[in-house]
């Protein structure tokens, strides 16, 4: 194959993954579209459409809303659309920094978890939860805001453990990330042991939801999963690389170790934030990128933007589905997420068996 | 003369003496007649009780989850293992045969302070009873309540102690579990007047609220995050209703269960009630102002009528003695023009 045939197989891969990214885009967005139609208050379509158009520059002018009672509009605007926000946000992070992690480890049970960020994030909610009850400073923040900065240090403690010299092997840096996130748990079981009547409140943070969302927590996390995402593009090429192995793509130029200790910190930057609102939602991290690769391929310079996509499309489902599967009750997002995955990637692995590479 | 003066002395000494001896034998029947009689009185006592312990010692309890209990004589060391069957020992005023408590007892003494003063025993939570610790109290009745500790409990009989499970699922359960206390712990007289007590003050509000049309529709905030409220079948749901409102839950089947933000906004209750925190900081929603805050609730009635009411949940949550404590508060948040 000459080089000119190379250039035009990748131009026309480069604009099949162009228009796949988009595709994806456009599922998003009628997604959420849909899911705002999805809750326990019955609003008409066609008001959720005025509430919108009411606020899109240019047309806001020439919609008249006045048929739309406050209530729907609140529901709307207060309670919907920072849920369902959250939920994209969320499930962008978690399937973003599961294909980094994956990427930098080769391992496929890696997911946005496994350098403890959950263990941590869950010493830190629950401390919260247990003994955050006179916290007024935050108000309800002290959960999120306990969660992230648990997140964090966690990540920092096992990074700092697992560092040999200028290195962070791989293997040491999954086994320091097992074995403290085993110790974070131990803490989390006293905790739930002496957390009385404020047991509910642990065990439902650990199952994740998005119960109480308004848009302060969303805007509070949105700087850190938009910025965290887009940087970790810009090292696509470097993972697919590092995919060839450390060693080859250290001869072919990638600062190996620079790479890691970025795609790490940016990947337990996302899941920190992401866990802060949503508690802990399973499946999204580790599976969603597998799916993204059976349906899309390993090439991370598509894997990464479509995994995300995929993330958020497939949370925002989960939520909306939480929202209304049980009437006035709800469930947790996390149940569903593993209940609707779980049997949807045996089906994919099954039918592509043969040609499923990592 | 000598022999005449000897003669005197002899006739008065047997005067003195047959007059002493007679008043001496009045003296000491009245004294044997007392004493017979004080016999009689005690023999009739010991008959009686005998004849009451008797009638006890034939007395066959069987408790709310339908366990047939046999006591030999009255519980002198009683355990209480929920803080509704500690409320009701108490009422009944045989809190002195109490040996131990579980740690969320608190009322009607600080339960904590005499366990911290070595007056009574912790039993540990509701939830985690500590049987060494209750088997070293040598117990000779157990409460407990609800069916938490069912697995507990049967522990606890096969080791050969007296469980008396008291689980009500509505108010004449509770009126019936006090009876049945009463009848274990041989206060059944105080049993009854108590019930009486309790039957009178609930039907004194159930009069005052006979010409009610209106019944605001209620909102029970069980936990905030994530928000937690109470369906149908959950005993705050039934002093809802009969304190007059209307739970907005009530068509829900489960107890308790997580719900939303959306949910409650479309349901627009007019009353919103919030659990008090018992000393333990700030309660776990916050404040007034930022309950209103949350996001969307500014349209629901409640918060535009500022109805907002903080009700001391140990009241409410207790099947004990409180229950028309319970209603009487209520009643008067839900209908304050008629108290």
């Amino acid at each position: 194959m000459g080089l000119d045939a190379v250039e035009a197989s990748y131009f026309k891969r480069s604009s099949l993954w162009k228009f796949t990214v988009v595709l994806l885009a456009v599922i998003l967005f009628v997604v959420i579209i849909v899911s705002l139609n999805v809750g326990y208050a019955q609003i008409p379509f066609e008001h959720i459409l005025l509430i919108l158009g009411k606020r899109v520059p240019g047309i806001s002018s020439v919609i008249d809303s006045s048929v739309v009672p406050s209530v729907e509009e609140m529901i709307i605007m207060q309670i919907r659309l920072p849920r369902i926000f959250a939920g994209a946000l969320v499930g962008a992070a978690l399937a973003a920094a599961g294909v980094m992690y994956q990427g930098i480890f080769k391992n496929p049970m890696a997911d946005s978890y496994v350098l403890g960020v959950s263990a941590g994030a869950s010493v830190g909610a629950s401390f919260a939860i247990v003994f955050g009850a006179g916290l007024t400073l935050v108000g309800m923040g002290a959960v999120q805001v306990a969660a992230f900065t648990g997140a964090i240090l966690t990540v920092f403690l096992v990074y700092s453990i697992s560092r040999v010299g200028p290195k962070v092997p791989v293997t040491t840096l999954l086994l320091s990330g097992i074995a403290v996130s085993i110790f974070l748990s131990a803490i989390v079981t006293i905790l739930t042991v002496i957390s009385g009547n404020k047991l509910h409140g642990i065990v439902f943070w650990l199952a994740g939801g998005f119960f109480n969302v308004e848009w302060v927590d969303v805007w509070a996390v949105v700087p850190f999963i938009l910025l965290g995402i887009l940087a970790s593009y810009f090292f696509a090429r470097d993972l697919n690389l590092l995919a060839l192995g450390e060693e080859t793509a250290q001869h072919l130029g990638v600062n190996t170790e620079r790479v890691k200790q970025v795609l790490l910190v940016l990947g337990s930057l996302v899941t920190a934030a992401a866990v802060s609102i949503s508690g802990l939602i399973g499946f999204v991290g580790l599976m969603i990128p597998h799916i993204t690769r059976l349906l899309i391929g390993p090439d991370h310079r598509v894997l990464l933007p479509a995994s995300t996509i995929i993330g958020a499309i497939f949370l925002v489902i989960c939520d909306a589905v939480a929202r209304v599967l049980t009437g006035a009750m709800e469930l947790p997002v996390g149940v569903i997420t593993a209940l609707a995955g779980g049997p949807f990637f045996v089906y994919l692995l099954r039918k592509k068996k043969a040609s499923y590479g990592m | 003369m000598n022999s005449r003066y000897l003669t005197y002395v002899a006739v008065a000494i047997t005067v003195v003496a047959i007059v002493s001896a007679v008043f001496a034998y009045t003296y000491y029947n009245a004294q044997i007649v007392d004493l017979q009689q004080k016999i009689e009185t005690l023999e009739n006592t010991v008959a009686a009780q005998e004849n009451e312990l008797s009638k006890y010692r034939n007395l066959t309890l069987v408790d709310d989850h339908g366990f047939v209990l046999k006591l030999s004589s009255y519980p002198q060391r009683i355990i209480s293992t929920a803080p509704s069957c500690t409320e009701i020992l108490f009422a009944l005023g045989v809190g002195d045969k109490v040996v131990g408590v579980d740690d969320y007892s608190n009322y009607p003494y600080n339960f904590s302070e005499w366990i911290k003063a070595g007056n009574m025993t912790s039993i540990g939570g509701f939830s985690t009873p500590n049987t060494e610790v209750i088997v070293s109290l040598k117990p000779d009745l157990i409460l407990t309540a609800g069916t938490l500790n069912d697995e507990n409990a049967k522990t606890w009989r096969s080791m050969g102690y007296n469980v008396l499970a008291l689980d009500p699922h509505d108010i004449n359960g509770v009126l019936q579990d006090i009876m049945l206390v009463g009848r274990a712990t041989g206060s059944e007289a105080q049993a009854a007047s108590l019930v009486n007590s309790i039957n009178a003050r609930i039907n004194a509000v159930f009069e005052k609220l006979a010409g009610v049309t209106e019944k605001p529709k209620v909102y029970y905030e069980i936990w905030y995050d994530p928000l937690m409220s109470v369906g149908a079948s959950a005993w705050e749901n039934q002093l809802i209703e009969k304190a007059g409102g209307v739970n907005i839950f009530a068509n829900q089947s489960e107890q308790y269960f997580i719900t939303s933000s959306e949910v409650i906004v479309s349901l627009n209750p007019d009353v919103i009630l919030l659990p008090s925190s018992h000393g333990l900081g700030a309660p776990f929603w916050g404040s007034f102002d930022q309950v209103k805050a949350r996001a969307g609730w500014s349209s629901i009635s409640a918060v535009k009528n500022g109805r907002l009411y903080v009700v001391d949940s140990d009241i409410i949550t207790r099947a004990g003695p409180r229950i028309a404590d319970a209603i009487e508060m209520l009643a008067k948040i839900f209908h304050p023009e008629l108290f």
